[in-house]
């Protein structure tokens, strides 16, 4: 039972990381319409940020420019290039997106090197124990850090007339920008929230129990992929909902993967998240809580 | 129009037959003709003229793995300096035209076609898939190609001359280590955690191979690059109750695993194999567990070595790049050049320094000796077979440099009666 709960518990915590990423991709796309392909790099440059100036400034000032930093590079990426698109499409910003994402991740590449940095968070590679459970404080921080980072989000878009901005933007931007709201601003605050939230998940991402930043973390931002889309490409909830339940699929496959490979074959943990993702849409086309397209018939 | 289809296919054919001529390895001047001065009648071929041999190199320097390649272009172009300084090969110099493929297959297969009529062999293709994607070209064309990384696919080429080991063997040699030296029991459990792909299959078959030979149970956990955090895979490995972890993956699923094990109370040994170990993971949160159980099995000698032949390379490094990275990148870089080299002397004692004299003089070596960098007596004789069954085995080690200290060379019994195809 206590291998079931450790399995679950380190399910759940690197979901919440997860859903920190998803957050981050269906904020973009909420306010912009932009699938944000280079958002694993930005999630690497805020790990970077934190690792290269930790040594000199110390972790939390680290913490701090480095979400200063994501999110003015997400807004600078909005702003001089995804507002200038000459073919606004989602599909042309989409293939640009992955043009910026090849860009920032190269030079990051470049900068890393063969090293792996790390983050120097104070945590260091201490664990808490529940019982017989023992879990990464990392883990532990992390989610603390998202459960209060969603309350802070739910009461923006709930709350303040910037977050009500944003979504009435998101429903329908001719008509709310005929209200009066700025869609420049509302696009603004979705790509900084955005990089933020991206430089918190670098960070949880590349401290303990991962050793520090390399450039393969981009890639495991991709992870979160599969949680965006089948929470719904536009629901916050959803990504919370989607990187736990992909975070936990993980888990338990892998955790069982000996009672199991003889029915779904070795390395069904890495797959496991796309399957439960297919199953999803098949059933729920919109995702578990996106909004569901109107069609006139 | 309707002739215009026929007027593509015919022009078509032409350029394809332009194309065919222009990727021919054999220089249709030099075929038949010989080097004249001091080596007498010596038959040359591509990328061989009366003063200077030109070898390849497709290399990544603009893709996930530039930093080590950096290391490895540094340091090869420092020995082949020092070895036209000491006379050359053959009484020629030695070039070395480097090219960047950047992880791209199809980028290295336009540089190998566009190389290939102007290189006697090449040293190195870095990456498996952009070296999985050149290898058949090249033996199509008769051309030595070295340091492709130590998967036992690649040894079906019979062009292809392996540094060391084969992953293979040394997964089983690390099964072997892990019974004979770090107390896994007879019946007990072995974790084997891999990444997916050629490498990791690799690893798995050797250990695999050793556990039905030394009577243990393997855990087997996939995983790929992107796993980067390894809790899940450590918690089944304890359920397991494994009493040593063999590991065929890259440094940050190192330090996750060693992490994550010992903060459940797993103190085992995790023996990675070549790539698994960088000495900047001294400095990460788990550098402690790393110190306590971490150990590597290389096909080439470690950094910290004091054979000859990797003093001769450090050295070398030191003096052209005395602020450079420090790593298994160094030796091995130097034992790639030494390997040609070694091939290139052979082509020219049998008068045929040609491409395809290169690969008949790899073919003939059955014992191979660089001066401690690789296990002496390599034999290239035997094709589709792993040239030794030794290994160099290191302790992760704060005091030594590049943080490995080599523990000894060792073959075991499994690693002996491994055999691909077998």
């Amino acid at each position: 039972m206590s291998y079931f709960l450790t399995q679950v518990l380190n399910g759940l915590s690197y979901g919440l990381v997860l859903s920190l990423i998803a957050a981050g991709f269906a904020i973009v796309f909420t306010s912009t319409g932009v699938l944000n392909f280079a958002h694993g790099s930005i999630v690497l440059l805020g790990a970077y940020l934190v690792a290269v100036l930790h040594p000199t400034i110390g972790f939390w000032p680290a913490m701090l420019v480095a979400l200063f930093g994501a999110a003015l590079v997400g807004v600078l990426i909005n702003a001089l290039l995804v507002r200038n698109l000459a073919d606004p499409t989602p599909g042309a910003a989409a293939i640009l997106m992955l043009g910026v994402d090849i860009v920032l991740l190269t030079e990051l590449t470049r900068r890393i090197g063969n090293q792996v940095l790390p983050v120097g968070a104070p945590w260091g590679a201490s664990v808490v124990r529940f019982g017989e459970i023992a879990l990464p404080t990392g883990r532990v921080v992390a989610a603390g850090v998202t459960v209060v980072a969603f309350a802070a989000l739910w009461y923006l878009f709930s709350r303040t007339d910037l977050g009500v901005g944003m979504r009435a933007a998101a429903a329908d931007g001719p008509t709310a920008s005929l209200m009066g709201i700025r869609l420049s601003r509302t696009a603004a605050t979705g790509w900084a929230l955005a990089g933020v939230l991206a430089a918190v998940a670098g960070v949880f991402l590349t401290s303990f129990p991962s050793p520090g930043v390399a450039p393969t973390i981009a890639l495991s931002a991709f992870a979160a992929i599969p949680a965006w889309v089948l929470g719904g490409f536009d629901s916050v909830p959803g990504a919370v909902v989607g990187g736990l339940l992909i975070g936990l699929t993980s888990a338990l496959v892998t955790g069982y993967e000996g009672d199991l490979e003889h029915v779904l074959g070795a390395g069904f943990g890495e797959v496991a998240p796309y399957v439960v993702m297919i199953v999803v849409l098949l059933v729920r086309p919109s995702g578990l809580m996106g909004s569901k397209e109107a069609v006139r018939v | 129009m309707k002739h215009l289809p026929r007027t593509c296919a015919l022009t078509a054919a032409a350029v394809t037959m332009l194309s065919l001529a222009a990727c021919s390895t054999t220089d249709p001047d030099a075929s038949g003709g010989s080097g004249g001065g001091a080596e007498g009648d010596v038959t040359t071929g591509s990328g061989v003229t009366d003063s200077e041999i030109t070898v390849g190199m497709l290399t990544d320097l603009s893709g996930p793995f530039a930093a080590g390649a950096a290391v490895q272009v540094t340091q090869t172009n420092a020995y082949w300096d020092q070895v036209n300084a000491d006379g050359g090969v053959c009484d020629r110099d030695v070039v070395v035209d480097v090219q960047d493929h950047g992880y791209d297959p199809q980028r290295a297969v336009t540089l190998y076609r566009s190389m290939a009529p102007d290189v006697i062999a090449l040293q190195q293709v870095l990456g498996g898939p952009t070296s999985a994607a050149v290898l058949p070209l090249a033996e199509q064309d008769d051309v030595y190609v070295g340091g492709v990384g130590w998967t036992g696919s690649a040894l079906q080429y019979e062009n292809n001359q392996l540094p060391g080991a084969s992953y293979a063997i040394e997964a089983a040699n690390a099964v072997d280590y892990l019974v004979d030296e770090l107390g896994v029991p007879e019946g007990g459990s072995i974790g084997v955690v891999y990444f997916a792909g050629d490498y990791g299959g690799d690893a798995l078959a050797g250990a695999e191979h050793a556990a039905e030979e030394r009577g243990v149970e393997i855990v087997a956990q996939e995983i790929t690059s992107q796993t980067t955090d390894l809790s899940a895979q450590a918690s089944a490995l304890v359920q397991a109750d494994v009493a040593g972890v063999v590991l065929a993956a890259a440094p940050t699923q190192l330090a996750s695993l060693a992490g994550v094990l010992a903060t459940q109370g797993a103190d085992v040994p995790i023996v990675g194999m070549n790539p698994t170990f960088n000495p900047s993971l001294l400095g990460s949160p788990v550098a402690d567990a790393l110190l306590a159980n971490a150990y590597s099995i290389t096909s080439v000698a470690p950094y910290a070595s004091d054979a000859p032949g990797v003093q001769a390379a450090n050295e070398l490094y030191a003096s052209v790049a005395p602020d450079g990275d420090l790593g298994w990148e160094v030796p091995l870089a130097y034992v790639q050049g030494e390997l040609l080299r070694q091939a290139l002397e052979g082509a020219c004692e049998s008068g045929e320094l040609t491409p395809e004299g290169v690969v008949a003089a790899l073919q003939e070596s059955s014992s191979v000796d660089t001066d401690g960098l690789l296990p002496d007596g390599l034999d290239y004789s035997q094709a589709g077979q792993s040239p030794t069954t030794t290994v160099y085995v290191s302790k992760v080690d704060a005091d030594a440099e590049a943080g490995l200290a080599l523990l000894e060379e060792f073959s075991g019994p499994s690693a002996e009666s491994f055999s691909y195809g077998g």
